[in-house]
């Protein structure tokens, strides 16, 4: 059995009488790049100093590389972090701050000091070696921190938000070069954000978090298309969630009634199979404004909000308001009466949820 | 006419700043400068010669003894003091903002009353029938009174107890502003807990040791209550020297004089305690 670098099992933690995980389990495989995303109070940084050690679970087990470490305290665990204020030691110049986990490891000069050069070297700033962490700018200290979680050869990698504190352009390019540098190490790494843009364009898979449980770990890809619950469709854009009934089934089509008794016609090659009772989701440009007909929902046009390329209006209908996109060359006009379609192909679909 | 008032207008208010720190100035004036002044002036200014009253002083090896001791008191001072403080300070930084408070407000609490009653609570404790003694007694462990006023080791409890407050404040200011991520960083580094205290926490206190040190060694050098007090006659300091000098035989002369030895110890003190933070500072610190 090939064992995972990272698996939580079952993992309830506590912050004095209030329970922030509920029971999670998450496993990560070797070389890959994970990242907890989701809104601040999810669980994710507590899941992040469970897997540090800074804190225990009160129950649940914690194993690195296969070996349980539930009961070791971080400095056994061997984890680089890097910290989203950078924590750099501001005592000590570049070189001692990314010399400082070797030092820790009884690795003696000169071997230490080539490590930390070549570490250096990777991450551009061997010209900086003797400089303070004071005289850096945010981005420097950026690559130190990483080169300093990076130099001690950590099986794990943690990131938590490591790039809120850099401007958006910065964030970019920081994004990319964390990415090559977990690549080309083949490291495992765990990266912690509640920026949707940043851990889609970062990660392998993506755990979806919300109320200390991870919602739904998967490939960016299968998040975006095919979310399995309403959070998580909400999380991911399809503003649109509108619960169904079939009334009728036709080969490829079905026709469906929404709330108000106002009836779509779906196509199931479009959707997937559907069961008798589903919420089709749609973003704003998943939806098609046209002129009312019978297999459209009928809507009135009102608020209209300008995008840049497209117009978004949120549109009354009997199945309650939709939020859709339409085309900047024909602006409509607030009063106005349309028929709206879903795009199926656009569509996700989830089960009825009971609430 | 109008012009005439905003230009009037601008002159007070141009002035109103220096009117109103007059009345300080002044006082500190009249009432610290001319005074201390007068005092490094009478000091030099004997008719044998300008150092004659320094060479007189220095002469004798009693008064010799009492410069050594007022140093080696307030040296001793401020080690335990740094010591005890440093571990309740710790304690104190790293606690919840309730608890905080309250440990706070206990360690400053001795500073609410003078330090003549403290002082004199250590000579109810210490005395010979005291209560330290009389519990000694009690419980069987003595048989006769031990005597533990009186010498240096009570003159040392008297000035930690009276200093500690300083110090223990100086290093919760410094230990608060650590950042909690760092012991984090260091930890995941691979340091036990002790090598992030000797690595991160003691280096970044440093400045805070150093303003309590001061703040300790400079007090302990100058007071007064508290040796002459507990240490009496025996365990004269500059400060118990420079009272007797001046208030019992009535040599003002060499109670000017030490007066003047004791300003200068404590500038130097303070000049070389600087020195020491420059060099053991963390360099780099925004």
């Amino acid at each position: 059995m090939q064992s995972n670098a990272v698996s939580l099992n079952d993992i309830v933690a506590h912050y004095g009488n209030s329970q922030v995980l509920h029971g999670l389990n998450m496993s990560v495989a070797d070389g890959e790049l994970v990242s907890l995303l989701g809104s601040s109070g999810c669980g994710k940084t507590t899941t992040l100093r469970l897997l540090a050690g800074f804190i225990r679970p009160s129950s649940g087990s914690i194993a690195l590389s296969g070996r349980d470490v539930t009961g070791l305290p971080p400095y056994r665990r061997g984890i680089g972090i890097v910290f989203q204020n950078y924590a750099l030691f501001p005592h000590l110049t570049v070189a001692q701050n990314v010399g400082f986990g070797l030092k820790q490891r009884q690795v003696a000069e000169p071997e230490r000091g080539k490590r930390v050069a070549a570490m250096l070297e990777r991450v551009g700033l061997s010209s900086f070696a003797d400089r303070y962490p004071s005289a850096l700018s945010g981005g420097q200290r950026q690559r130190v921190a990483l080169a300093r979680a990076l130099v001690i050869d950590p099986p794990l990698l943690m990131l938590d938000e490591p790039l809120s504190n850099l401007d958006a352009k910065l964030r970019v390019d920081m994004r990319s070069e964390i990415r090559e540098l977990q690549r080309a190490n083949k490291r495992t790494a765990i990266y912690v954000t509640h920026d949707q843009e940043e851990a889609f364009s970062i990660s392998d898979r993506v755990a979806i978090m919300d109320a200390g449980r991870i919602v739904q770990l998967d490939a960016p890809e299968t998040l975006f298309t095919r979310p399995v619950n309403a959070f998580v469709a909400r999380f991911v854009g399809f503003e649109n969630l509108v619960p169904m009934i079939v009334v009728e089934r036709d080969g490829d089509r079905v026709i469906c009634e929404a709330a108000g008794g106002v009836r779509t016609t779906l196509s199931l090659a479009a959707t997937g199979p559907v069961g008798d009772r589903f919420v089709i989701g749609a973003r704003p440009e998943g939806l098609a404004i046209g002129a009312p007909s019978n297999s459209t929902i009928p809507g009135t046009i009102g608020v209209r909000t300008y995008l840049g390329r497209t117009y978004q209006y949120r549109i009354d209908t009997p199945a309650g308001p939709l939020v859709a996109n339409g085309p900047f060359s024909q602006p409509l006009q607030q009063g106005e009466a349309v028929g709206i379609g879903f795009l199926a192909d656009q569509c996700c679909i989830l089960p009825m949820e009971n609430n | 006419m109008g012009a005439d008032t905003i230009t009037r207008t601008n002159r007070v208010t141009a002035l109103a700043p220096w009117l109103l720190v007059l009345p300080a100035t002044m006082a500190v004036f009249a009432l610290l400068a001319v005074p201390v002044g007068s005092t490094l002036a009478e000091s030099f200014s004997n008719p044998l010669g300008v150092f004659e009253n320094y060479r007189r002083f220095f002469a004798s090896d009693y008064n010799r003894m009492v410069v050594l001791r007022s140093f080696w008191i307030a040296f001793a001072t401020t080690a335990i003091a740094l010591a005890a403080g440093f571990f309740a300070a710790y304690l104190i930084a790293g606690s919840g903002p309730r608890t905080k408070r309250i440990l706070i407000l206990l360690s400053v609490f001795p500073l609410l009353t003078g330090v003549v009653v403290r002082s004199f609570g250590w000579m109810v404790i210490l005395g010979r029938n005291g209560i330290l003694n009389n519990a000694l007694i009690e419980l069987g462990l003595i048989n006769a009174p031990l005597s533990l006023l009186f010498n240096q080791g009570a003159v040392l409890v008297g000035m930690v107890y009276l200093f500690l407050p300083l110090m223990i404040l100086s290093l919760v200011g410094v230990l608060e502003t650590i950042d909690q991520d760092l012991y984090s960083a260091a930890e995941s580094l691979g340091s036990s807990p002790f090598g992030v205290f000797r690595q991160v926490t003691f280096p970044l206190a440093l400045p805070g040791m150093v303003v309590g040190s001061i703040l300790v060694f400079t007090g302990s050098l100058a007071t007064f209550v508290t040796p002459r007090l507990l240490g009496g006659e025996r365990q004269m300091t500059l400060a118990t020297l420079l009272h007797e000098k001046a208030i019992i035989s009535f040599d003002w002369e060499a109670a000017n004089t030490i007066a003047t030895i004791m300003i200068v110890l404590t500038a130097l003190s303070l000049v070389a305690l600087g020195m020491l933070a420059k060099r053991l500072s963390p360099k780099g610190r925004a």
